[in-house]
């Protein structure tokens, strides 16, 4: 039987619960309860979850953190379950979704209509629409309508109805939960809400040291770091934690914050301030076939690696040489899986800090830069890679393309602020290249709409560790806002923006300090208005 | 079009030449004498634990982002540093009654026991001789994740200059 689990690992050990059943299209499967089905499926050898809508090409998941929708399968009778985001239970039936359209794809392709198509025909008039999207449900693979919804963890029954609070959290990651610590100890009531089944964010999956301040996070591994803040956060009676709930919602005239909850619950949190920390997305590369099972994010590869102990494959590529390609690959050779290369067109120099490259290369694995992807190898899944030289116009050396054997690919280009909960209070956002995305403009005390503060990757693309600093004076700028003030909070203040500035004082942040300095400015209300 | 020389920074990894020019490497009579540390972390990173943790303050920094400065007079070997470093760049090295010796961090498996048998591998990971393992230590400093500290003999004393990783082979025997 193929298991793709790691049982030895030098650094972690993986807790993984009361070992379970679960069937795949009645197929029982070994599983064990804190995977999530995804994980599960995965380690059973399962790389193609869904097919997409037109082609019916094979799609295997990207991220693993239910960001990107190609796991989604039919889940005890629920069609379109992010299967990363779901936990394992005993029985679970899982079914690929049934794709009537198969055999009819060849007319559907030959008829050239765009996929939103599939969605929109007969919706009018009314009267057919409810039998007519069955029909077109089944044809494109999207599921019958669910005969029930998924039954909630014991340990979560949702959070139903309408409360208030002082301050709410979107954002269970380093920012959010340094936030939650400042205000909750300090008397504020806090509500912080994740759309996880714990919180922690991406640290749960960092298993290497951090660099910084011996102060603040240096030299611990990012879980150790995550596992920490949980548990000061426990012993703060005033802060509520709210988990596997998502905020869909925030609805300014009304001022409240809707928030989705397992079993389709719903919660409505009017709050006095509200701090978006919901950090950021993965980008990708363009290259053939790259939505090919087998081509992930590097946060995808870290979450199957790090969280659930399970083997993305057993040779792969890395594209990218910034700090999180150069990480992931160091994960990869710690699990024991051989790394052929670490591929990036970049001209001027290793993207991530030195160390991280060296670290890897004395391990025997090359740090290969003036290098793309050009496509990717194989039918259902990867099978290889093609590789080109690059010449300093970007386009590729002639009869430099070489084949690398391998069965997974590895993006890690850099992250987009996860910026779409700002959005909705109306803030003045820019576009910034330094800083990931578009972000808002916002103040000194993090404050870009009226009573909504940001913090973390979703403001900027940084480091856990400065993560941790803003989300700490994001935390602190909130209580101040609520009238509470004393000389120890801005002294506190004072040694937060203290550390901040010499995290951020080295030449690699000398680009990202201007971008800052742009977008910051002195009162927020006057830019908003 | 014949491959240009690519620099350190566009390679990765540095060179025992390049680590000279910046005097990171300790002067020969004084690996001759005792274990001694040296930092191969060249750039500015705002990071500052192997400073924190030195008894002796062998390990300067001018700012959180400087390079830091290793005291050679001061420094005693005490492998505090190489346990903590996150950038895993800390390398001690001595020369002795012949042999060669190098200690380095270690974070794969399988886990390093007295007397095990190694390929060492240079800084671009090429393999270029055998040595075994001697004193290997398992450390938790401050509040740093415990990590493997293992010190590997080879016959070539000039290796130890060369030598920054290795992959267990096994028993000796």
């Amino acid at each position: 039987m193929v298991d793709w689990r790691i049982y030895e690992h030098p650094i972690l050990e993986f807790d993984r619960g009361e070992e379970v059943t679960i069937y795949l299209d009645g197929e029982p499967m070994k599983a064990f309860e804190s995977e999530t089905v995804a994980a599960a499926l995965y380690a059973n050898g399962l790389r193609e979850f869904s097919k997409s809508i037109k082609y019916r090409r094979p799609r295997g998941f990207f991220c693993a953190i239910g960001r990107c929708s190609t796991c989604m399968m039919e889940v005890d009778g629920v069609p379109n379950v992010r299967t990363c985001i779901v936990m394992v239970k005993a029985g679970m039936r899982i079914k690929r979704q049934k794709y009537l359209a198969e055999y009819l794809s060849p007319i559907l392709n030959l008829m050239k209509l765009p996929p939103q198509v599939y969605m929109r025909l007969m919706t009018r008039p009314g009267i057919i629409y409810k039998p007519a999207m069955m029909v077109m449900r089944q044809l494109t693979g999207l599921g019958a309508f669910p005969k029930k919804v998924l039954d909630p963890p014991p340990q979560n029954q949702g959070a139903q109805g309408e409360i208030s609070t002082e301050f709410l959290i979107v954002g269970g990651g380093p920012a959010g939960m340094q936030a939650a610590i400042e205000a909750g100890q300090r008397g504020i009531s806090v509500v912080i809400v994740d759309d996880k089944d714990r919180l922690g964010g991406q640290l749960v999956k960092q298993t290497h040291t951090f660099f910084s301040d011996i102060k603040y996070a240096a030299g611990k591994r990012g879980f150790k770091l995550g596992e920490e803040m949980i548990s000061q956060l426990d012993q703060l009676p005033n802060v509520r934690v709210i988990t596997e709930t998502s905020a869909v919602g925030y609805y300014p005239k009304e001022d409240i914050m809707l928030l989705k909850g397992p079993n389709n619950t719903t919660l409505k949190v009017n709050a006095k301030k509200y701090l978006v920390a919901t950090g950021a997305y993965e980008k990708t590369l363009v290259f053939e076939n790259n939505d090919l099972p087998g081509v992930y994010g590097a946060g995808g590869v870290q979450t199957l690696l790090n969280v659930f102990g399970i083997k993305p494959g057993n040779r792969g590529i890395l594209l990218g040489t910034g700090n999180v390609a150069l990480m992931v690959a160091y994960h990869l050779i710690q699990a024991g899986i051989e790394v052929a290369g670490v591929y990036a067109p970049s001209f001027r120099r290793v993207r991530g800090y030195f160390v991280h490259a060296a670290k890897i290369q004395r391990h025997g694995v090359p740090v290969v830069t003036r290098h793309t992807i050009v496509k990717a190898l194989g039918r259902k899944e990867v099978k290889g890679a093609i590789m080109t030289k690059l010449n300093t116009d970007y386009s590729h050396v002639p009869g430099s393309q070489f084949k690398v054997d391998c069965d997974f690919i590895c993006i890690g280009v850099g992250l987009n602020p996860a910026y779409d909960l700002v959005q909705l209070f109306n803030p003045k956002m820019v576009r910034s290249g330094v800083l990931g995305g578009f972000v808002p403009i916002r103040d000194k005390t993090y404050r870009f709409a009226e009573n909504a503060y940001i913090a973390g990757d979703c403001g900027s693309i940084e480091e856990a560790t400065t993560a941790v600093l803003e989300g700490g004076l994001a935390g602190l700028h909130v209580t101040e806002a609520l009238d509470i003030r004393s000389e120890e909070i801005s002294e506190k203040i004072t040694e937060y923006e203290h550390a901040l500035e010499e995290d951020r004082s080295s030449p690699f942040s000398a680009g990202l300090k201007t971008a800052m300095n742009e977008i910051t400015v002195d009162d927020i209300m006057e830019v908003l208005t | 079009m014949a491959d240009e020389e690519l620099k350190a920074v566009q390679r990765g990894y540095n060179t025992r030449e390049e680590l000279e020019e910046l005097n990171v490497l300790p002067p020969e009579e004084i690996v001759a004498s005792k274990r001694i540390a040296m930092i191969e972390c060249t750039e500015e990173i705002p990071c500052n634990p192997c400073a924190y943790i030195c008894r002796v303050d062998a390990i300067t920094k001018d700012s959180l982002s400087a390079p830091p400065i290793v005291d050679w007079e001061k420094c005693t070997g005490c492998t505090a540093c190489v346990a903590v470093c996150p950038g895993l760049s800390v390398f001690l090295q001595q020369i002795k009654d012949g042999k060669g010796y190098v200690t380095l961090p270690y974070e794969l498996l399988p886990a390093p026991k007295d007397g095990d048998r190694v390929e060492l591998q240079d800084r671009s990971g090429a393999v270029v001789g055998e040595g075994v393992i001697v004193k290997p230590t398992y450390q938790a400093r401050g509040d740093a994740y415990p990590r493997w500290v293992v010190t590997v003999e080879m016959d070539d004393p000039a290796l130890s200059y060369e030598v920054r990783s290795i992959r267990i082979l096994g028993d000796q025997k």
